[in-house]
């Protein structure tokens, strides 16, 4: 079926979503439930002297108090297993957890927590990366060396991994360059900042623990309750309620382990609701903070020969899901374009600041921006205009990327021209406005992801997944893709998602991998169901089965539609009472990298299903005061196949916006500790719908083999890529000065305009 | 904790006297305890249904504005939109919709603090309030008011009326600017309201205040030297001068005290400007930010 010919989107969650009468885990109440309150260090870099919890034990009410006393010895996590659930001889971040309660009410808690004795020698806090990596440099992890490493993962000292691509021989065709052009860009760190905050609460049930919790990967969240507390996987289950939103933030497992076991200490439900601050100061998915270098040489033509490249990023305290971030950084640094000479290092430096993790399309807006940022910058030192170096430099199809990638048919010059054409480039603007192009590039991964689907003795149909609905409608756009291979309506298909005690194992909603890999499973779990159904049919209407055709409710012999039987009538004449679906999905073979080497490989080195987008952006900067406003944004992608053309409009104008944020308001400012000064959303300031540009948005659909469902890519990441990039560009047309500092702040701009320079904490 | 929904003035004087905090929209006073600012008083007496503070009474000489208005009716009252146009800018760029739609006046001024936005427009428009207990009423100027960050010299029981704004002579314009990183949701880095009176091409009279950039809204002083002059370029660059040369402001997250006083000279000099083109008759529509895109470009 041409994807075109799909019917409207009806998305299944809306109705209690927009009524508000959905749940999410901060509603759910359960008989004799507990209040949490986590004991943070709020130090960032101490070595515990004492920590006594007997007083607060002591206080009535108070059910359970642990400290890393009274959990399983185990550091985890991939790459390098760097935690523990709880501090154990030091603390490394603020929000470090030294202690958990369990108490009868939110005050008797708070008590508890003042009750706890937490003494500490400070340490100087270790939060420049430069100085990190220095020789004779103290560590954040003295012991670094005894922790297990999985994976391709070199480290040494503070350097939590390392990965370079290295191709061709960049540092001769540098010197034979006819234009290089260097230049340093430093990008704060910055958050997903749902707007639900991370609740969980936990229920034993003799031996089994369920957790309901507010993650985007449940999968995860139940490895990481089984890694930490030592239990097997069928005594866990996790249950996510409607998710108020995610980006990342809510990768993975985060407080499951802590609040199932406190709830098994305490012998009661338990339940956990941060507040906005500990939303900002506790979690492990910051986006990183970064210092990129990069250096250009082109040759008289205008075309790239060589760039080097090198990326320090902020990793804070402990890993999370960070490890392949350097490769990944690595990567945007050398961008989208043709380059046969290529020479970056990238590496990952523990500090004391909050772990970095995953939040959409992790490390690449800063690296993008700052890399597009560069580009416009090579284009003014050739003295071409900036539209014209990029239709010169990008990939197109055929042609080998920076990593010895051959691309096989992707649209990014498409993009470039749709976006640009829409945009006006080159009309003329009033002097305080100008646009601003970037393009960006982001991989589609292919996952594990199964899918039940079952139709019911009385024809109705249940589809059950592992993958998570965090907003973007993509869970409930798999209905779309099993209503299509049954011949039924999509409202005929109820959704079970989010229970890990129902689904077989998937990524659930993250790498933009909910419609790529589980939308693949489900496909092949109705076409099971399918399959049963037209056997069943061709018994009825005394036909062969591959002449049986699903269309409307009926299954239909091919060519004469009269001859029918409504597919609820079949579902009970089945022998099994209901017909099952199981199925997971295919391999997909990665591409192939020819001519390059990459150290400290995190799957990062060839892209499957590149995703590809070029954004223009159109800026009013009030040159009185620096404030800038992007006043529309023109984007263009390539996420190969679109099947549902609404929930895509909304993740592009979701990813841009964020983008705007990232762009002008958003990023954390430290103290010199390495405290969050602005963990708040007075002070973190987010975009607005009032701020919200115009925002068109075009799609080049190439059908794309081994990639996801009908040929679709993945697509809620990318459009958070290039929007950094293209406000730097056209902040500094408009104001005739660059500016290398993200957020590109009111008061940065206006320093940057005026050749001020500020001194800030 | 009690909560009393006071029906009549008497009431909630009564309640003031037994020591009962007023709540009005409670948009500072319960988002404040939420976020740590102390916690809630025991006993609380809701004053958002008494009709007596919820009135626009234009007399002879003033206009009596009830502390209970809220910032949604401020902004498109015509009133205030055409004789206080500056407390209608301002009332427009506070918080959000539901922000402004139980956030009041009263609130504004009674929570003293130094980035309320309202604060800069009531002083040049010369706005005194109305201050009443169950010992009495009495009128005090808004210097007298307010003695520091979150601080009034409003006794405990003194419940804030109304603001008293006297009527606008011909040729006057007020108008209200802001500096916002953002448009919506945004809290005061610095902003300047201005009062314009032209005496024929001349400047007759002019004030100018500020928002954030002291302790208390700051009354810019000194502005004589541009009466009797035209209102140029010149005479704009001047204001903006004194103006940033009078703040004191600090430096924290939101800006450096460099940026601030930039900016301050900006907001001043911008409403000044706008202050001027209205007294002219130009109408520019509420909020100024929006209307000029100043402050937050449009
Ligand atoms: C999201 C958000 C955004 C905001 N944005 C802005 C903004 O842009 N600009 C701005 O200036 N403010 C802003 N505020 C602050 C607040 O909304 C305003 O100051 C509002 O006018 C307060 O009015 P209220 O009726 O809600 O006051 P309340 O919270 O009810 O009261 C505030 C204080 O004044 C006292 N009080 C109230 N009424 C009286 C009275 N009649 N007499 C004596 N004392 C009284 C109360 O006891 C309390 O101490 C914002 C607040 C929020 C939550």
């Amino acid at each position: 079926m041409a994807v075109t010919d799909m019917p409207e989107f009806i998305r299944a969650d809306g109705p209690d979503k927009v009524t508000g009468t959905g749940r999410y885990t901060a509603d759910m109440t359960l008989t004799g439930q507990l209040v949490a309150k986590f004991k943070y260090a709020e130090v960032t870099h101490a070595i515990i002297t004492k920590l006594d919890v007997e007083a607060a034990r002591a206080i009535p009410g108070v059910f359970a108090v642990l400290t890393a006393a009274d959990v399983p010895d185990i550091r985890f996590t991939y790459g390098i297993a760097d935690r523990t659930l709880f501090a154990t001889d030091r603390v490394r971040f603020e929000g470090e957890i030294v202690a958990a309660v369990a108490a009868i009410s939110d005050d008797v808690a708070q008590q508890a927590l003042d009750a706890i004795v937490f003494e500490y020698d400070e340490l100087p806090p270790i939060v420049d990366l430069e100085a990190a990596i220095a020789d004779g440099a103290a560590l954040v992890h003295p012991d670094v060396d005894s922790y297990v490493v999985t994976g391709d993962t070199p480290h040494s000292g503070n350097v939590a991994t390392h990965s370079s691509i290295a191709m061709g021989n960049a540092e001769e065709a540098m010197s034979n360059a006819a234009t290089v052009v260097t230049s340093r860009y430093v990008a704060d760190a910055s958050h997903a900042t749902p707007i639900e905050p991370r609740a969980v609460v936990a229920q034993w049930e003799g031996e089994r623990v369920t957790v309901y919790t507010s993650t985007q990967v449940p999968f995860d969240a139940r490895n990481l309750v089984c890694e930490a507390l030592e239990l097997p996987a069928n005594r866990v289950r996790i249950i996510a309620p409607h998710l108020g939103g995610g980006f990342g933030g809510k990768c993975g497992g985060h407080f499951e382990p802590h609040i199932a076991a406190l709830a098994r200490a305490a012998k009661r439900p338990v339940k956990l609701v941060f507040s906005r601050w500990e939303e900002f100061i506790a979690p492990d998915r910051r986006r990183e903070g970064m210092i990129i270098d990069i250096t250009t040489g082109v040759d008289a033509d205008g075309k790239i020969v060589a760039r080097t490249g090198n990326i320090l990023l902020d990793n804070g305290a402990y890993l999370a899901d960070s490890a392949f971030f350097p490769q990944a950084a690595a990567m945007h640094v050398a961008g989208p374009y043709v380059i046969p000479n290529v020479f970056i290092d990238s590496r990952l430096v523990y500090t004391n600041h909050q772990p970095s993790g995953s939040v959409r399309a992790p490390t690449a807006p800063q690296g993008c921006w700052a890399v597009e940022s560069h580009t416009d910058e090579i284009a003014a030192a050739i003295g071409m205009d900036p539209l014209d170096f990029r239709r010169k430099n990008i990939v197109t199809t055929g042609s080998v990327g920076a990593v010895g990638q051959t691309y096989d048919e992707i649209g990014l010059d498409q993009c470039l021209e749709l976006a640009a054409e829409s945009a006006g480039w080159g009309n003329d603007l009033p002097d305080d406005e100008a646009l601003g192009i970037s393009v960006g590039w982001w991989p589609s991964f292919h996952s594990p992801a199964g899918a039940y689907a079952k139709m019911h003795g009385d024809g109705s149909i249940q589809v059950i997944t592992g993958a998570s609905e965090c907003g973007t409608g993509s869970v409930m756009t798999l209905r779309m893709l099993a209503a299509d291979e049954l011949g039924v309506d999509q409202t005929d298909i109820e959704l079970v998602y989010q229970d890990t005690g129902a689904a077989p194992a998937g990524p659930g909603s993250s790498g933009s991998m909910t419609l790529f890999n589980h939308g693949r499973a489900v496909e092949r779990a109705a076409r099971q169901i399918a399959d049963q159904i037209k056997e069943l049919a061709a018994t009825e209407l005394e036909a062969n089965a591959a002449d049986i055709v699903l269309a409307d409710g009926k299954a239909s012999v091919a060519g004469t539609p009269t001859v029918s039987v409504p597919i609820v009538e079949l579902a009970g004449s089945s022998p099994d009472g209901e017909i099952l679906g199981s199925a997971t999905t295919e391999d997909i073979e990665w591409p192939e990298i020819k001519g390059s080497t990459c150290l400290g490989d995190q799957g990062f080195s060839s892209w499957m299903a590149p995703q590809f987008s070029c954004h223009v952006v159109r800026v009013k900067v009030d040159k009185d005061t620096g404030v800038s406003r992007v006043l529309e944004v023109h984007a263009a992608h390539d996420s190969g196949t679109i099947i549902n053309p609404i929930a895509a409009h909304g993740q592009i104008e979701g990813g841009v916006t964020m983008g705007i944020g990232q762009a002008l308001t958003e990023g954390t400012q430290y103290d010199d500790a390495g405290r969050q000064r602005n963990a708040g959303l007075l002070e973190y300031k987010l975009q607005t719908i009032a701020d919200a540009p115009k925002i068109t948005t075009q799609f080049v659909e190439i059908y794309t083999p081994n990639a996801g469902p009908r040929g679709a890519k993945g697509l809620a990441e990318a459009p958070n890529v290039a929007t950094c990039g293209a406000v730097n560009n056209a902040i500094s047309a408009a104001i005739g000065k660059r500016i290398y500092q993200l957020p590109m702040t009111a008061e940065r701009v206006w320093a940057a305009m005026n050749d001020i320079s500020l001194e800030e904490a | 904790m009690t909560l009393t929904i006071a029906t009549s003035l008497d009431d909630i004087l009564a309640g003031l006297a037994q020591g009962a905090r007023p709540i009005a929209g409670g948009t500072d006073l319960v988002v404040g305890s939420r976020q740590g600012k102390g916690s809630l008083p025991d006993t609380l007496i809701a004053i958002d249904r008494v009709a007596e503070l919820n009135t626009i009474d234009v007399g002879a000489d003033a206009t009596r504005i009830g502390s209970g208005v809220t910032h949604a009716r401020l902004m498109t009252d015509t009133t205030v939109v055409e004789q206080f146009t500056s407390i209608a800018d301002a009332s427009a760029l506070v918080g959000s919709p539901a922000t402004r739609n139980v956030g009041t006046l009263g609130g504004n001024v009674m929570n003293g603090s130094p980035a309320m936005d309202t604060g800069a427009p009531l002083v040049v428009l010369g706005a005194k309030a109305e201050l009443a207990s169950t010992s009495g009423t009495r009128t005090i100027g808004l210097d007298e008011l307010w003695t520091g960050p979150g601080q009034t010299s409003a006794n405990e029981d003194e419940l804030c009326v109304a603001l008293v704004i006297p009527n606008r002579p011909t040729a006057s314009g007020s108008a209200y600017v802001r500096l916002e990183y953002r448009r919506a949701m945004e809290i005061a880095i610095v902003g300047a309201a201005a009062s314009v009176e032209f005496d024929g091409d001349a400047i007759g009279a002019v004030n100018v205040a500020l928002t954030a950039v002291a302790p208390t809204i700051l009354e810019v002083t000194g502005l004589n030297g541009i009466v009797g002059s035209a209102l140029d370029d010149a005479t704009l660059a001047q204001v903006a001068e004194i103006a940033s040369e009078q703040a004191a402001p600090i430096s924290d997250l939101r800006a450096s005290d460099k940026y601030r006083r930039h900016t301050i000279g900006v907001m001043a000099r911008r409403a000044v400007d706008a202050a001027a083109r209205r007294a002219a008759g130009e109408q520019i529509a509420v909020p100024v930010n929006r209307a000029l895109g100043v402050g937050a470009v449009q």
